[in-house]
């Protein structure tokens, strides 16, 4: 029973904390944390799942196609809903309401499209959703793959922001304005990140839709399990990130199993008012606030 | 000279308004409300009676989001919250409903508060993630705690308000709900007129300048929640017995949405943006009849294209800026005493401060004495540690070791908005204005905490609270006066030229009457001729009995008004005493004129 929560937790909390790695993505050189993010992972699931069982595409193309074009949304959600607003004021928080509004019309707009039903993604062979039994353990291939891909994910963005580009982008996190007398541009790595952060949406949604189903009620969820993983694990901490992914991953499976299914949120709301209360910079925070 | 608050013209309200304006107004509104009554049938009653309950909700968050900005996404659950306590004290207890609707209004803050206090004390962004997290725990609750809320099929046969037998008909509801939306659009608008308003809007613009004003970041946002989240309460009473009938389903994610699109559309930040928004939105019915189901995507387009183009919505538009009445620079009075003179005769004494940021010391030892009521100056090269000082003074940066006496108190361990209530005003660096208020308001925000009337004074307009808006505003023309700006008090603080800026900032600090005034490199851009205006500034507020802490790059203007100066040095003290003595020190030469340098021209 018991290691039946923690396969599910796993599983579940590998999703959430990609999600939030995504936040932070996108968190780190812009401060704008992105409300249409749930929504970006929504459409690379949708994306790629229609390709997939529709056109028949193999899926490592269809993974291809649906990161390029999340990606390119992401750069149009910049252009269109964040820049013009920051230009205005940086410190204000009109992007909470725009990026909000985004996420309202990808929404609609896909399901308007291709409907509200979900759509049912098999594993990607030779991988697959049948759940093999070891000892007391039920697992599937496919969350075996799952779990170590996420890991090696995480290590991967960590190793990223080790390179030059990385760098670039976590002085502009420090400090836009000595960033820019470097010669580093901020704008382009703004940019960049929005595109970088699309595209990682789109790898966490393709990986999401075997588990979950590709279907819109995808992006509202994520976007607040995803929150309550960056929040927890101290936003602009990947690490953080994936632990919190995995507690709110298995304090929802314990919970499933001693309350009710339906009481997931309300015990994630505890949680992160918990922890925030006790440590308002989440657990592994890394980003100090600077003030005068 | 006596100055004569009743004499100035600054901010117009309905209390120096005359009598016939207010009929006037009185008889709009009274025409206004009793429109719906006109009608037959009784559709428009039950709209009417719909769009004042959604009024107060919109009232409550514009004065949040729109004043304190912080964007809550979950007002829609607040009213649910506030909804089903009033239906079930009424169905299940027997209470009549005006007690249900205190406890329903009572129970809504509560529970509101329980969630927003974590996240108001971090990023504003935080806060809107947890209250749409909070909605959609609400939106679940309402459904699977059975126990309480009966699930899907909610709580029915919720009965009319009464007064003592007589049950209230559907004309004397609406009257009530319309006489509590005026109360609540009253309230609000007094709140935020009167520094609670400011200091809302300064936490919001730039906390920085809030904090130095003596204003408590969390205490503020706080505050502006729990009136907003009361609203939703009771909105949420009105709404159960107006509706006889309440499900789960009318309390959805997008019921929350609703709310924040009704107060863009009307106009953030704008007084009378939740009734235009709300009015908009009752006034299109057959556009949400015919497109209900494209219903969200067009929430959602409106949402982006008025935020990007129009973030004041209606009410933001040119049309309905009225031309600022220049100010009648009339406050005849050139040296305020009674309002800059300080509570107390403050001496500072720093001890041996140490600071690491990082890698770098910024401070390794840095001590100072500065006399009551005597101006100090502090110099040194770039990097040596001068603002590093005056900001641990202020609470803004906290010292690894050593210490501050502020008179007879320690503040090491205080918060910045601590200190400032003792008494310690300071500008900043680069001055930290609301680009978006008139001058006069950015310095009235300096009186934060030297006004006292409570927040229930304010909102009623009681006395009290009226006294303090008048004083404050004649107050801070003085000091407008005093800087030699008077005549741009109605000016937005953003038009103004950089020197302008700091002297504005400099009335700001003294509209506090501190006894102890930190000012950092006031000097810096100045002309030659707002030099000179400057240093007798500085002169006459030390002889007001304030003790002054400069620090300063421009030595002539150091050597002809300070007392005593310290010199430091990558963090250290290289000397200290009048400034004769301190400029002829070789050391002090050297360390300005580069190490190997010859010597002291200064």
């Amino acid at each position: 029973m018991w290691l039946d929560v923690i396969v599910a937790g796993l599983t579940a909390g590998s999703l959430y904390g990609l999600v939030a790695v995504g936040f932070n993505i996108l968190y780190r050189p812009t401060k704008v944390f992105n409300f249409a993010q749930g929504d970006l992972v929504m459409v690379g699931s949708m994306a790629s799942a229609l390709l997939i069982t529709q056109l028949h595409w193999p899926w490592v193309a269809a993974l291809a196609a649906a990161m390029a074009a999340v990606a390119l949304l992401a750069l149009l959600e910049e252009r269109v809903a964040v820049a013009p607003v920051l230009r205005r004021s940086s410190n204000g928080t009109a992007w909470i309401i725009t990026t909000l509004a985004v996420a309202m019309i990808i929404t609609n707009l896909v399901g308007k499209i291709w409907g509200a039903d979900p759509i049912v993604v098999p594993a990607p062979p030779p991988l697959s959703n049948d759940t093999l039994a070891w000892g007391g353990i039920h697992i599937s291939s496919y969350q075996i793959a799952l779990i170590v891909l996420t890991l090696l994910l995480v290590v991967a963005v960590e190793r990223l922001y080790g390179s030059l580009w990385g760098k670039g982008t976590l002085a502009v996190a420090e400090d836009r304005d000595a960033a820019l007398l470097r010669g580093i541009d901020p704008v382009s790595i703004s940019r960049w990140s929005f595109a970088l952060g699309g595209a990682f949406a789109a790898l966490t949604g393709a990986l999401a839709s075997p588990v979950l189903s590709a279907s819109t009620t995808l992006g509202g969820m994520l976007l607040l399990k995803g929150f309550a993983a960056a929040a927890i694990g101290g936003l602009g901490s990947n690490r953080g990130a994936l632990v919190a992914g995995y507690t709110i991953g298995l304090t929802e499976a314990a919970s499933a199993l001693l309350l009710s299914p339906g009481y997931h949120n309300a015990v994630m709301l505890v949680l992160v008012l918990a922890i925030l209360l006790a440590r308002p910079g989440g657990l592994f925070s890394s980003l100090e606030s600077r003030t005068v | 000279m006596n100055p004569s608050p009743s004499t100035t013209m600054a901010a117009p309200g309905p209390a120096t308004r005359s009598v016939p304006v207010q009929m006037a107004w009185l008889a709009l509104l009274a025409a206004a409300i009793s429109l719906p009554l006109w009608f037959r049938g009784d559709f428009i009653l039950f709209m009417a009676t719909q769009a004042g309950v959604m009024m107060l909700v919109a009232i409550g968050l514009n004065f949040l989001t729109g004043y304190a900005g912080q964007v809550s996404l979950g007002h829609g659950a607040l009213v649910a919250v506030g909804s089903y306590a009033t239906a079930l004290l009424m169905v299940d207890a027997h209470w009549s409903f005006w007690a249900a609707a205190l406890a329903g209004m009572a129970i809504a803050t509560a529970v509101g508060l329980v969630m927003a206090l974590p996240a108001l004390r971090l990023s504003t962004w935080y806060f809107a993630l947890v209250t749409l997290t909070f909605a959609q725990v609400i939106t679940d609750l309402l459904v699977e705690w059975r126990g309480l809320t009966r699930g899907f099929s909610g709580i029915i046969g919720i009965p009319a308000p009464a007064i003592g037998s007589h049950a209230l008909s559907p004309v004397e509801v609406y009257l009530v709900v319309a006489g509590c939306v005026v109360l609540a659009f009253v309230v609000t608008r007094n709140l935020t007129l009167s520094r609670l308003g400011r200091g809302m809007v300064a936490a919001r613009d730039n906390p920085l300048a809030a904090t130095a004003s003596g204003v408590s970041l969390l205490r503020i946002k706080l505050f502006a929640f729990a009136v907003s989240a009361a609203l939703a309460g009771l909105a949420g009473a009105f709404y159960a017995v107006q509706k006889t009938v309440i499900t789960p389903e009318e309390f959805g994610a997008d019921f929350s949405i609703l709310f924040l699109l009704i107060i863009v559309v009307g106009g953030l930040g704008r007084l009378w943006g939740p009734v235009i928004g709300t009015l908009v939105f009752f006034l299109l019915p057959e556009f949400l009849g015919a497109l209900q189901s494209w219903r969200l995507l067009i929430y959602g387009v409106v949402l982006l294209v008025l935020m990007v183009f129009a973030p004041h919505g209606i009410m933001g538009l040119s049309l309905w800026q009225r031309r600022r009445a220049r100010a009648a620079a009339a406050a005849p009075a050139d040296r305020p005493r009674a309002v800059a003179q300080p509570v107390a005769r403050l001496g500072l004494v720093v001890h041996d401060l140490h600071k690491q940021f990082g890698g770098v010391a910024a401070l390794q030892g840095c001590s100072l004495i500065a006399e009551a009521g005597r101006t100090h100056a502090l110099v040194g090269p770039n990097g040596s540690g001068k603002t590093t000082t005056l900001n641990v003074i202020s609470g803004f940066v906290r010292s690894d070791r050593g210490s501050v006496m502020i008179g007879s108190t320690d503040v090491s361990r205080l918060a910045p908005h601590q200190i400032a209530r003792l008494g310690v005003g300071r500008t900043f660096q680069t001055p930290k204005l609301l680009p978006d208020m008139t001058v006069l308001d950015n310095v009235r925000l300096g009186s934060f905490v030297s006004e006292k009337a409570s927040a229930l004074d304010i909102a009623l307009g009681l006395p009290r609270g009226r006294r303090d808006r008048d004083e404050g505003s004649s107050a801070a023309l003085e000091l407008l006066h005093f800087v030699g700006l008077a005549d741009r008090a109605e000016d937005l603080a953003g038009d103004l030229p950089h020197g302008q800026q700091r002297l504005v900032e400099i009335a700001r600090a003294l509209a506090g009457r501190p006894s102890l005034l930190l000012l950092d490199e006031p000097a810096a851009g100045l002309s030659m001729d707002e030099l000179d205006r400057l240093g007798a500034l500085i002169d006459a507020i030390a002889a007001l009995g304030t003790t002054v802490l400069i620090v300063e790059h421009h030595l002539e203007l150091v050597a002809r008004i300070s007392r005593s100066v310290t010199v430091l040095d990558r963090g250290l003290v290289l000397a200290a005493g009048a400034p004769d003595e301190v400029f002829n020190h070789p050391d002090v030469a050297r360390a300005y004129m580069g190490r190997e340098g010859t010597g002291g021209s200064r």
